[in-house]
């Protein structure tokens, strides 16, 4: 088992070949979601807002525009 | 021909929407979620403290299977959500915006209708499925224990069955009703009643399509597919022919009037 005292920097850098899947995923999500945001025309409220769900909530906020945003 | 149209013309608003993209990412980062956070669960529980100086904390490494069955787990709640909240306008939101009474109008074959459109979902379905259990799979393979693949395989192909049945599911409520977050709750609800229902006549049925998962734990620890799971697949297909079936019937009625 991994000793707990190393520091969060270091953490992340020694399992980054493990992590790295996660973020670029996230990322992919969070990017097609802003093209998706910035194509759309007609959105269920305003664009910033989402544009600000997407960005901060993980996973949830791109879910959450994708299903609920598109007003079409 | 008139099928095939109709399922490109779906498939291709699907990708225009970017359902093609971000349904499979979505699974495969529940898949990936909990074989990462079983993994690192000492680090996380470290970094969140509250724990008294000195505690030592000991938690034995979780079964390989179990932590693939986490992943399953996840992908009957919050899967199983966007499964449903992704096509709950399928054809309701249609009906209510007339679409579907341009598409209706020509002599297409309301079966046709039904089941192209319901094929076209399935495929999306099936394929966000497959990638969130191999995600899940590559990284219990690393971090834990190595499962054999053709295991993973052939228990997803049981899974299918069942995601298959809930987009039909879907499907039926979508010809019943005009407005899709009812149909999204009909069908959460259908599920729901028939958790409880077996959960309460454990003993006497064993072939409703909701028990596919809990057999899946045979198959992916030992490979052997239980008896039990084949009688489930046979009920399951039936169900879903009826269920598009009753459909297509209810989408022709409804017409009528």
């Amino acid at each position: 088992m991994i000793l707990l005292t190393q520091s969060a920097p270091q953490f992340f850098s020694d399992n980054l070949a493990i992590l790295a899947p996660l973020i670029i995923i996230q990322l992919i999500l969070v990017i097609t979601a802003l093209i998706s945001l910035a194509k759309a025309q007609f959105t269920n409220g305003p664009k910033w807002l989402w544009a600000l769900i997407i960005i901060f909530f993980n996973i949830l906020g791109p879910i959450a525009y994708f299903i609920f945003g598109k007003d079409d | 021909m008139q099928w095939m149209t109709i399922f490109n013309a779906q498939s291709l608003e699907s990708w225009r929407n970017f359902k093609w993209i971000w349904v499979p990412l979505v699974f495969i980062l529940l898949g990936l979620m909990d074989p990462l956070t079983t993994y690192y669960l000492p680090q996380i529980l470290d970094s969140v403290g509250g724990l008294p100086e000195g505690a030592t904390i000991d938690i034995p490494t979780p079964p390989p299977t179990d932590v693939i069955m986490m992943s399953i787990g996840q992908f009957n709640m919050i899967g199983v959500a966007v499964i449903v909240l992704i096509s709950m306008g399928a054809i309701s939101g249609e009906r209510k915006s007339g679409k579907a009474e341009l598409i209706l109008v020509k002599p297409v074959n309301h079966m046709a209708y039904i089941t192209a459109k319901w094929a076209s979902f399935s495929l999306l379905n099936l394929t966000a499925v497959y990638a969130g259990l191999l995600s899940s799979w590559y990284y219990v393979s690393i971090l834990f224990e190595n499962i054999p693949f053709t295991n993973i395989i052939i228990s997803g192909a049981f899974y299918s069955l069942w995601i298959l049945f809930i987009t039909a599911v879907n499907f039926f409520m979508n010809t019943l009703v005009k407005i899709p977050g009812l149909v999204a709750f009909l069908t959460i609800a259908v599920i729901i009643v028939m958790q409880i229902f077996s959960q309460i006549f454990q003993h006497i049925i064993e072939w409703l399509p909701n028990l596919i998962p809990n057999y899946m734990i045979e198959i992916i620890e030992t490979g052997n597919v239980p008896s039990e799971l084949w009688g489930t697949s046979a009920v399951t297909v039936l169900l879903i022919v009826f269920l598009l079936i009753g459909a297509s019937y209810s989408l022709k009625t409804k017409e009528m009037s």
